[in-house]
């Protein structure tokens, strides 16, 4: 240590004497320099003693797991893996993935597109009485959308029944709007309802609806209220006293402020949150589908009974293509809302879509 | 006639006296300034008058009644204007006045014809009726109080508190939204109640000047009592000949003002 210092003094030397007259180094730096290496070593051991604790917990997590004597079977495992991947022979000489399978299962399971429902939209000449019945009496909307729309639809319902009580839950959760203790009251109900996943929510609600999407919309409802209430305390938490005191002091009443006061500050946040709530929704429906309530999760589930792997790969795409185009479309809005920016018209965002595209590839 | 009645007002936040024992009367229709340094109590002056704070000691009365907490016939404009910035000009002016509708109409914006009319007439009067329909959030700050005041003149209030109303604005804003301030307490014989610290723009608008330090009222006059030696005794150790200077000018032109009116 002794040394260390001189070495530093002493490459140092030169310079010190070039800017301050002084040729030792006075005692209030020494002693500064002391304390920051006495500083930096005890946060050294401080890592060090944190780095050994993380190995021996996780040796130990590992032995609850399993993992440290596991029961691997590689080959099966790459068996499964060719099914999942089935290889074929382009041209009959270039081997590469056999999309085709993949295609006809998506087609043939309606996973993505349901075309007895899609027919009546889609033919020509168009059919007034076709398309009347495809938007009034088979409710096609959702449904045209095959196994997707299913689950799409499951998210969907369950984010419009849960807004409304996250909504009442979440503002009468915020300490600024019900005082202290009772205001637990609605934060606890949220706290209890996000304790349980919206997978045994879907298992509590079989008996009332059955095995079922209806089942699953009313668990991904109830999972809403907790989730996105506890967003919206959260964002209320944040607010500006400034505009609650204007509107106390026009003589507002108590449920005006809330409204006035609180409520329109957070106004373009709680729009955001509910979209990405959205999103998260549709994940869960595909999770609440695999114990039978339906859509795609369901069909996962299915195959993998099965041990149809490649059906159950293409069940993984369409997932994936629903999630994808879900979280686009959200995230376009949500980035629409947060920025200032003058609204785009929906014309402009169709026909401006190609520039746009080229644009952001560019950068 | 006596309108606002402050009787031995005291206020203390822990240990810190804010408030000692300021007492005063102000006659209905009066524009009054209250001047002082940041800390001298000013703001706590106005946000006790609104009844946004209560009195530890001492009592408010305004139109003989005690001021217990905000009443719709005191409207206040802040510092930070505290518009909503998610609403348009026209609905924050429209929300000045919701203390005469229910919840329901006040949340659809359901109120009748006479109300919203009251809210575009206050637009009007601060020269924002073209610009009704922007969001307050993307308006200026000049502007955006402005709104304030609208809002403000829609609660149909008898009291105008201003606290510091044009403190975040650059010189030209600050005089047009004290002259329009101005203009509005006029129109509307309204008593009010405006804390400044610019010396210049005070003695450009105002009648009447109340004086705190450290929390005591050192000064209660009108203009002509208002010398250098008061500015000098209430801003202490800053060098305010310059600022007094220059507004012997525009002093000259608000007395020719005054007259005329």
């Amino acid at each position: 240590m002794t040394t260390d210092t001189t070495d530093s003094d002493g490459t140092r030397g030169p310079e010190a004497v070039g800017v301050d007259d002084a040729s030792d180094v006075p005692d209030r730096i020494a002693a500064q320099f002391e304390n920051i290496k006495q500083t930096r070593r005890r946060r050294a051991l401080g890592w060090a003693g944190l780095a050994v604790f993380l190995v021996f917990t996780t040796l130990q997590a590992f032995a609850a797991t399993e993992l440290l004597n596991p029961d691997a079977r590689l080959e099966t495992f790459t068996e499964s893996l060719t099914g999942f991947f089935p290889i074929t022979d382009y041209f009959g000489v270039l081997p590469f993935l056999d999309l085709g399978q993949y295609i006809g299962f998506i087609r043939q399971e309606n996973l993505l597109y349901d075309p007895e429902i899609g027919g009546l939209l889609f033919q020509f000449p168009p059919n007034p009485t076709d398309i009347y019945a495809f938007f009034f009496q088979e409710l096609g909307i959702f449904q045209i959308f095959g196994e997707a729309g299913i689950t799409l639809a499951m998210g969907f319902v369950g984010t419009i029944l849960g807004f409304p009580f996250a909504l009442v839950f979440g503002t009468l959760g915020s300490e600024r709007v019900t005082p202290f203790p009772f205001n637990f009251i609605f934060r606890g109900t949220m706290s209890f309802i996000r304790a349980i996943p919206a997978i045994i929510w879907t298992l509590i609600f079989i008996p009332f609806l059955g095995l079922g999407p209806a089942s699953a919309a009313l668990a991904i409802a109830f999972d809403t209220i907790g989730n996105l209430g506890r967003l919206f305390v959260d964002e209320l938490e944040e607010i500006e006293d400034g505009p609650i005191e204007a509107m106390r002091t026009t003589g507002a009443s108590k449920p005006q402020i809330v409204f006035f006061g609180m409520l329109s500050q957070v106004r373009t946040g709680f729009i955001a949150w509910t979209l990405y709530i959205f999103e998260i929704n549709v994940r869960a429906a595909v999770t609440v589908g695999v114990i039978g309530a339906g859509g795609l999760g369901y069909v996962l589930t299915s195959q993998q009974n099965l041990l149809r792997f490649t059906e159950m790969m293409a069940t993984l795409l369409a997932i994936f293509l629903l999630i994808i185009s879900v979280e686009l479309f959200s995230q376009r809005l949500r980035s629409r809302l947060r920025s200032d920016d003058v609204e785009m018209s929906i014309w402009e965002l169709i026909t401006g879509f190609p520039r746009r595209m080229m644009e952001s590839a560019m950068k | 006639m006596t309108y606002i009645e402050v009787d031995g007002l005291t206020k203390r936040f822990g240990d810190t006296v804010a408030l000692d024992d300021v007492s005063f009367e102000v006659p209905a229709g009066e524009f009054v300034i209250v001047l002082g340094v940041s800390g001298s109590g000013k703001s706590t002056l106005l946000r006790t008058l609104s009844g946004l704070l209560s009195p530890t000691e001492g009592e408010i009365r305004i139109d003989g009644d005690p001021m217990i907490e905000p009443r719709p016939d005191v409207a206040m404009i802040f510092q930070q204007h505290n518009i909503i910035g998610d609403m348009t000009a026209y609905s924050n002016s429209l929300s000045g006045g919701v203390h005469r509708a229910g919840f329901l109409s006040s949340v659809l914006q359901l109120q009748d014809t006479e109300e919203k009319h009251r809210a575009l007439d206050a637009l009007d009067m601060v020269g924002l009726l073209d610009e009704a329909e922007q969001k307050a959030r993307s308006m200026s700050g000049g502007q955006q109080q402005r709104v304030g005041i609208a809002r403000a003149l829609v609660q149909r209030p008898e009291v105008l508190l201003a606290d510091e109303p044009v403190a975040s604005l650059d010189p030209g804003s600050a005089q047009s939204v004290m002259g329009y301030l101005r203009r509005a307490s006029e129109d509307r014989d309204l008593t009010t109640f405006c804390s400044l610290h610019q010396v210049n723009i005070a003695r450009k608008f105002g009648h009447r000047f109340i004086g705190l330090r450290d929390g005591e009222k050192v000064f209660d006059g009108y203009r002509d009592d208002l010398t250098i030696d008061i500015i000098d005794d209430l801003y202490g150790d800053i060098d305010t000949e310059g600022m007094f200077v220059r507004d012997e000018g525009d002093g000259e032109g608000a007395t020719d003002e005054v007259a005329t009116t």
